[in-house]
């Protein structure tokens, strides 16, 4: 499964030095590294290809082949992992779907309004940015208290506001995705915002200058400076948002345990479900691997955008 | 890499009734993302009638620490025992990692040697592999191994990440050859070159990565959820939800024990708040 990349036109600066013998420097530093890289990210790929086709069982001496059994199950209906797997997924994409646009648009929102100096900038960035370092264990307690079906504080805010009686969020499907959703904006928002605070510092204040010298609305300076050079970071915040939102699980672990019956569950817990409950290891590794390859695609994207960060070093 | 904090301030303090609307604006979304931890924390702080009352009580009435007494003390799990395990992993893992990312980016960087281009590219592939496709195995691997219910697990199988050499080598080329030329005249190994000019240029980089590193250790969450199942073996992430599932419907206590878990991270939080948003700000992105 892995992917080894070309050297392509990466530019030496050096001339090759004719030496003696081989120096075996280098590769005494990188030795340590590379002996746990094999043992820890080279080899358990393969090895997940050995569970996936055999039936693993933890008991048995040895493990039966099943070939490609596994992996069939996934695209044969009526099978649960067909079912629940596909479910799962669309539970997560769902959630990406929702989340990506959100958080983008709410990390720049910040961002701008926090970018120019104002009384109690600092603290503001802080509030902001504090709910991020907190575990996705916390976090989710919190956000179940905070959407409790009977007494959590937004019911009560609804009420106090409006009068109305309380809605059981955590229980009724389609409800249950809002705490999930608008804990996670909560809690990442703030690294977003960080990126982008980040990046509109570099954005020349002549480009604003010389179009408010020609009369251009802030809104139009937005659109038309802001914006386009905010581009790259765009690109890079959407990506790594998309890779971490496809990998829900704490959030709908915590808050909902991914009910009601299943509505917000999410692909990873669905994998450790059935591997962890269902003991189905061998089941549980050909997922990983389909799903897997959905997050390839993001991946790659995400791993094209730092390519080319390594050309911009090596071509200084 | 420069980071560049505050914009040239051209709007002076004069424009302050111009900028009212951002202020109030900024103000009130900071009260929305307040509320939520100040009702954990006023939570915390009541007795379970008054923590479950209708109408809500938004100030508690009878405060209490009985909540924060009863957690510390519990017989299903010790919160300091968690924070403890916590720091430790995190502690060992970021050192580690560290190292070995140093240690490998330093030749990739550094040095000319045959294969060091293909070598960078293939553990810089594997950037691609999700993480999800080697949790089965490595959970075997941990089986086999024995490492269930011990931090071994919790510590090496992320050890040799290569995001991390990869932000260190892209900082190492930038630090100018003359200063390495001049050492090696005076005499110096390459272990010298490293240990007394590259990694003392690196400060900023090495801080951002161990920053990184070490939060990445201490919000593990899934892992650890499934490879330690022993309470006192249990990170603190993962002690808390047994706290959730114990105490579902006690949210005074387990209000107590998310704010015993959160404060500690937030005044660290407060205290880094410059460094780790600068790291964060420099990691990965150019223009």
């Amino acid at each position: 499964m892995t992917i080894t990349q070309a050297p392509g036109k990466t530019t030496t600066t050096q001339a090759p030095a004719p030496r003696p013998r081989v120096n075996l420097e280098p590769y005494l530093y990188l030795l340590p590294h590379a002996l746990l890289f094999f043992v820890f990210t080279v080899y358990p790929v393969g090895y997940g290809i050995y569970i996936a086709t055999h039936r693993w069982d933890l008991l048995a001496e040895t493990q039966a082949f099943v070939g490609s059994e596994y992996f069939r199950n996934l695209f044969t209906p009526g099978t649960p992992q067909f079912e629940f797997f596909w479910r799962t997924l669309i539970n997560t994409a769902f959630f990406t779907v929702v989340t990506v646009p959100l958080l983008v648009a709410s990390s720049l929102g910040l961002a701008v309004l926090l970018h120019r100096p104002i009384f109690g900038r600092t603290f503001f960035r802080a509030v902001f940015f504090m709910p991020g370092i907190l575990t996705v264990s916390v976090m989710g307690i919190l956000w179940r208290w905070m959407f409790d079906n009977q007494i959590g504080l937004v019911n009560a805010a609804r009420e106090l506001m409006t009068g109305a009686g309380p809605i059981p969020w955590l229980s009724t499907e389609g409800l249950a995705w809002i705490p999930i959703v608008v804990g996670t904006v909560w809690w990442t928002v703030g690294f977003n915002m960080t990126l982008y605070l980040a990046a509109l510092s570099n954005v020349s204040q002549s480009l604003y200058e010389a179009a408010s010298l020609d009369g251009a609305t802030s809104g139009q300076q937005f659109r038309y400076i802001t914006w386009p050079m905010l581009g790259p970071i765009t690109l890079f915040v959407t990506v790594t948002t998309a890779l971490a939102s496809f990998q829900l699980f704490g959030q709908s672990l915590v808050i909902t345990n991914g009910g009601p019956s299943r509505s917000t569950q999410s692909v990873t817990q669905y994998i450790t479900e059935e591997a962890f409950t269902n003991s189905q290891y061998s089941s549980a590794a050909a997922m990983g691997f389909v799903f897997g390859l959905f997050m390839l695609v993001l991946t790659a994207a995400q791993f094209r955008i730092m390519a080319r960060d390594v050309q911009a070093v090596e071509q200084k | 890499m420069t980071v560049q904090t505050s914009p040239p301030a051209t709007h002076r303090r004069r424009r302050l009734p111009r900028e009212l609307p951002r202020f109030l604006l900024l103000s009130v979304l900071s009260v929305l993302f307040l509320a939520p931890l100040y009702w954990m924390l006023s939570t915390s702080l009541k007795f379970e009638a008054d923590a479950i009352a209708s109408p809500v009580q938004w100030w508690p009435r009878n405060p209490t620490l009985d909540n924060y007494k009863e957690v510390l003390t519990s017989p299903d799990g010790n919160i300091l025992r968690w924070t403890w395990n916590s720091l430790f992993v995190a502690f060992t893992f970021t050192i580690g990692h560290v190292l070995l990312c140093a240690l490998t980016a330093y030749p990739l960087a550094r040095m000319n040697f045959p294969g060091r281009n293909a070598w960078f590219w293939f553990i810089l592939s594997s950037l691609m592999i999700p993480g999800i496709v080697t949790l089965i195995p490595h959970y075997i691997m941990m089986l086999n191994f024995n490492w269930i219910n011990s931090y071994h697990a919790l510590i090496w199988p992320g050890i040799a990440g290569v995001f991390g050499v990869f932000l260190l080598r892209q900082f190492f080329i930038a630090i100018p050859r003359e200063l390495e030329e001049a050492a090696r005249l005076d005499g110096a190994n390459s272990f010298q070159i490293l240990w007394r000019i590259i990694l003392p240029l690196s400060v900023p980089a090495l801080i951002t990565l161990a920053v990184f590193s070490f939060m990445g250790s201490w919000n593990n969450f899934l892992w650890p959820l499934f490879t330690v199942t022993e309470v006192d073996k249990m990170t603190l992430p993962v002690g808390i939800t047994t706290f959730s599932q114990r105490y579902v419907t006690e949210y005074g206590k387990l209000m107590a024990a998310t704010t015993l878990a959160a404060v500690p991270v937030l005044i660290a939080y407060l205290i880094a708040q410059r460094y780790l948003e600068a790291g964060l700000s420099t990691t990965g992105l150019k223009e």
